[in-house]
């Protein structure tokens, strides 16, 4: 959720410059070859941590869903605790005879090969192979989504900054700072109600799902548009819910940028106003929303289940809330591990940008820690 | 004909508690190609009038009257005038203003040939390869290496260099009146020093005037032909080098002389000025250095003293005893004021 | 609030008794801003509504068929439910359970937030790296969807349970925040002061530096009400916590279930609850905002 309040879009700015994962590569210190292998390197031990904790989720917690599953087939088809047991093996993909600790190394070893084991409910289809179709809708929804408050936002807060006061800047974050505020699954629920029940302005029914059937898949202008259509409720849901944070950190970032001397330096060399505005003021401030935009790319990935679950679109989010109800569990777990690793790869994304962008960053092997 | 003729210019700042006096009634002619110092003390007003002669107050601050009189021959306009386009085109063109070294002058995010590409654009040089030879050829004048320093980034030199590069910057343009803001604090002793060997080669190749403000008498001594002393918004001595250091009039400038310490002196000769300046929002009735002045009497808080000429034409100060101090000074025991420098 | 006692004020606030005055110049620095004082009645508005209302208005359980999804009537307000219960009635008993559940799970997640954070920032080298190592691994997992499993698998029965994995998701975001004040305040004097004189690591902590800390952590304590709220409504609003009694949540997840959407009359029961959840988050949000104001007299332009 992207809960703003005007310093806390100040403190945003400045303490979220560089992502979580930049600051691991940071803990580490001292040189540790390139930064590249360093962030890799860290990236791994994220998976490493997340993937022990969803072992330890469903393995070692007492009352674990392995037990419960025994306890399902024993009663259900009247198997012994034995060969329940070994039915459970096999749907888990574990061996329940070996040792906790080789259970453990067979999990990490399948991991590392891909495997995320196989779904419940279609036995045979395998975990990875599900996840990946419905993951892209996801991040295309959220991707857009994203990026036009992005854009957006940031001309806003732009604006607002340069009319400080003004009843401009008043409306501007003010907006901003409501929109933000409401979670965004009740943003949907809104949108559903208003426009698409009461008012019928908008076909909901129409556009559930990802696409229509009918249409042929392919990078035809038909399909495109199809999809776009389907996706516009999802997509107008993640706008309004960034644009108060980007609006906000944007007008936050360029008031201070507007303070710097270089600024007023500028101005005595009588450049002109438009580029002071582009490369002075709004190139310096803009730099650390950029990795913010990455690192708020990976997390909405979490926000969007509820928003795909009302507007009925499939993607990873409508996924995980059926596979909870349906106790799929290898599916719940390659769930977690892969929108995990959206975040990582978003993160690195973000890194790799600050650095791209700003000079002062070291190149080449030189991270200025925080 | 002097290049900038400045008339009765007051500025104020808006506060919470009331507006400000930062400068009031500053009269003063700078002719062309010569050196003008500006001395005075934090809050007397000298940097408000600095940037307030290219109008890059702050936005708090307004102009309540006065002219800023631009004269190069060529053109002729008050700068107070001029409208945003015009002044845009005035600033650095024709008055370019160097800033504390210890100001990051430059946007940290693009490389410093670029930033001599912006400011050359912004004036109307179309052609790059002109911009760059000027630039190589400007660089080269202020004894840097431009292969090195164009392609770098800012941060990636040190506090000398990229004061040097300012000036450079400064002189793009080839204006006719350069403004330097204590161009050399935050700068170590020995940069300090080449810096003002550069000035004055600079001002003696180029010809430009320039403006300089200082709280550093030294350095005022060895670059200035006239200077003006600031206090609490105006100015209450103007005289030539010289005059100001071998015959001040003004009490303050007085306590100034005798605040700097003499390098062969005995301990004690150095004396502060107790007390502090006033508060430029409620000014006192009267001479405004009054509570501080070891001269004063009844008759100066009457009013606010006007410049009076003293001993020469081009020598005056605000102070109605100002031949009491001469007096004073005549017969002082210690040696000339002047020793002081040595 | 002693900031604003600097201005010279004509009315004699001294007259009256201690905390009555500073409360008195607490609302009147709040109310120079006034979307901090909206926050403040809105806030306190939930509350009452919550907590007290409940002792005003009875209880109004029985299911009546006749009456479902009624129009909105003198008698009911805002209509009635699937079961023909008033809505009005389910709103005032359904705040408590989700306040009280945010509140005490944002104390769980500051109090971990504060100690650990102080600590590290404290002690410093290689317990400050760890404690931030794993800071930043939590931060990496997206919170919703491990919230969403950990729910699944362990089926909280208890508000209490559900606070306490709300919390154990949330602390990471305040512990470096907190961490960042504490290394700030770390160099002052008055902790070298104490250090000096060997007074204990706790001591130092609690008394020395918490105190100047209280303005930062009672604004995180309210951000993290709403990041609890928000999270309670989402995994209740998808039926995944198997939580009995009525709520704003569990409004939302039966209107929603129950084809609410598709009949005219029953909008309110559906705005209803979104409006209590947003109103709520809003005024928390708002009052975040004044108090930032208030004891950061430097952001007031």
């Amino acid at each position: 959720m992207a809960t703003i309040t005007p310093a806390q879009g100040e403190l945003q700015v400045r303490t979220f410059q560089r992502s979580p994962l930049s600051r691991i590569r940071g803990h580490l210190g001292g040189l540790w070859g390139r930064p590249i292998t360093q962030a890799i390197l860290k990236a791994v031990l994220t998976v490493y941590v997340t993937s022990t904790i969803t072992f330890g989720l469903i393995r070692l917690m007492p009352g674990s869903p392995v037990e419960i599953k025994i306890d399902e087939l024993m009663q259900q088809s009247q198997m012994s605790y034995a060969d329940a047991a070994a039915s459970a093996s096999g749907l888990f993909d574990i061996n329940l005879n070996a040792p906790i600790h080789e259970q453990y190394f067979e999990y990490l070893g399948n991991l590392v090969h891909g495997n995320l084991g196989n779904s419940f409910l279609s036995k045979g289809t395998s975990v990875m192979s599900i996840i990946l179709s419905v993951l892209p809708w996801t991040l295309f929804a959220v991707g857009t989504g994203l990026l036009l408050s992005f854009v957006v936002g940031i001309g806003l807060g732009l604006i607002a900054a340069y009319r400080r006061n003004s009843l401009l800047d008043h409306a501007v974050s003010t907006g901003g700072s409501i929109i933000s505020s409401v979670p965004g699954y009740l943003i949907a629920l809104l949108i559903v109600l208003i426009f698409g029940i009461q008012l019928r302005w908008i076909p909901i029914t129409q556009m559930r799902g990802a696409f229509t059937s009918g249409i042929t898949p392919g990078f035809t202008p038909e399909f495109m548009g199809d999809i776009l259509f389907h996706a516009s409720l999802p997509i107008t849901v993640f706008f309004l819910t960034h644009i108060g944070l980007w609006i906000l950190s944007m007008r936050s970032a360029t008031l201070a940028a507007l303070e710097e001397d270089h600024v007023t330096v500028a101005r005595a060399r009588g450049l002109t106003d438009g580029r002071i505005t582009t490369a002075y003021v709004g190139r310096n401030a803009v730099l650390p929303l950029v990795s913010q935009f990455a690192i708020a790319a990976g997390a909405v990935v979490g926000g969007a289940v509820i928003i795909e679950q009302i507007f009925v679109y499939q993607g990873v989010g409508l996924r995980l809330v059926a596979s909870v109800n349906q106790r799929d569990y290898p599916l719940m777990q390659g769930i977690i591990l892969m929108t995990t690793v959206c975040v990582i790869v978003a993160n690195l994304i973000a890194d790799l940008l600050y650095s791209r962008l700003d000079p002062r960053i070291g190149r080449a092997g030189g991270a200025t820690g925080k | 004909m002097p290049v900038l003729s400045v008339r009765d210019l007051s500025i104020d700042y808006r506060t919470r508690r009331g507006p400000v006096h930062a400068v009031r009634d500053v009269t003063f002619d700078l002719e062309q190609g010569e050196t003008l110092a500006v001395i005075g003390e934090s809050g007397s007003g000298k940097t408000t009038l600095a940037v307030g002669l290219i109008r890059l107050s702050p936005r708090s601050a307004r102009v309540t009257k006065g002219e800023i009189r631009y004269d190069d021959g060529k053109r002729a306009f008050d700068v107070l005038s001029l409208d945003t386009e015009r002044l845009r085109r005035f600033r650095w063109a024709d008055c370019a203003m160097v800033f504390q070294a210890a100001l990051s002058a430059f946007n940290p995010v693009i490389t410093i040939w670029e930033q001599f590409l912006d400011t050359g654009r912004a004036h109307g040089m179309g052609d790059k390869h002109k911009v760059h030879d000027r630039t190589r050829e400007l660089l080269d004048l202020v004894h840097l290496d431009p292969n090195r320093v164009l392609r770098a980034y800012p941060h990636e030199l040190s506090g000398g260099m990229r004061q040097r590069v300012l000036i450079a910057m400064a002189l793009l343009l080839d204006p006719r009146i350069i403004i330097l803001d204590e161009p050399t604090t935050a700068l170590d002793i020995l940069t300090q020093r080449a810096i003002i060997d550069l000035l004055r080669e600079l001002r003696g190749k180029l010809g430009f005037a320039t403006i300089f403000i200082s709280h550093d008498l030294s350095i005022a001594a060895e670059l200035a032909d006239r200077m003006l002393t600031m206090y609490a918004g105006r100015i209450v001595e103007r005289a030539t080098v010289e005059d100001l250091f071998y015959r001040p009039r003004h009490p303050y400038s007085v306590g100034l002389m005798r605040a700097v310490p003499r390098v062969s002196g005995a301990l004690g000769s150095v004396a502060s000025i107790p007390g502090s300046p006033p508060d430029l929002i409620r000014l006192p009735r009267g001479c405004s250095y009054y509570p501080r002045c070891p001269f004063h009497v009844d008759e100066c808080l009457q009013q606010d003293p006007p410049l009076l000429r003293v001993d020469t034409p081009d020598h005056e100060a605000a102070c109605i005893r100002w031949e009491t101090v001469a007096a004073a000074l005549g017969s002082d025991a210690e040696a000339p004021v002047a020793e002081k420098l040595a | 609030m002693t900031a604003a006692a600097t201005t010279v004020d004509r009315r004699d606030v001294t007259r009256l008794p201690g905390p009555v005055a500073s409360i008195f110049e607490f609302l009147r620095t709040m109310s120079r801003k006034p979307v901090g004082l909206i926050g403040l009645i809105g806030v306190v508005f939930f509350l009452f509504l919550a907590y007290v209302a409940p002792f005003l208005v009875p209880l109004q359980d029985q299911v009546d068929v006749t009456s479902i999804y009624a129009k909105p009537s003198f008698l009911h307000p805002l209509g009635t439910d699937f079961q023909g219960r008033d809505v009005v009635n389910q709103i005032v008993y359904g705040g408590g359970d989700i306040i009280t559940t945010a509140i005490l799970a944002a104390l769980f997640s500051t109090l971990i937030a504060i100690t650990f954070g102080s600590i590290a920032a404290t002690l410093g080298g290689r317990i400050d790296a760890l404690i931030l190592a794993i800071t930043d691994v939590a931060l990496t997992i997206p919170q919703l969807i491990l919230l969403i499993v950990i729910a699944a698998i362990f089926r909280p029965t208890s508000f209490f349970a559900l606070a306490v994995i709300l919390a154990l998701l949330q602390w990471p975001a305040l512990l470096r925040q907190i961490r960042a004040q504490v290394l700030s305040l770390k160099e002052r004097d008055f902790v070298e002061a104490a250090r000096s004189l060997d007074l204990g690591l706790m001591h130092i902590i609690f008394r020395e530096m918490l105190p100047n800390m209280r303005s930062y952590i009672v604004i995180h304590f309210i951000i993290a009400m709403t990041l609890a709220i928000y999270a309670q409504a989402a995994i209740m609003f998808l039926g995944l916590v198997p939580l009995s009694g009525r709520n704003w949540a569990i409004m939302l997840y039966f209107a929603y279930n129950q084809g609410a959407l598709f009949f005219k009359d029953s909008f309110f029961y559906l705005m209803g609850p979104i409006m209590a959840i947003a109103l709520f988050q809003l005024s928390l949000v708002w009052l975040a905002s004044g108090l930032e104001d208030v004891f950061n007299p430097r952001l007031r332009s």
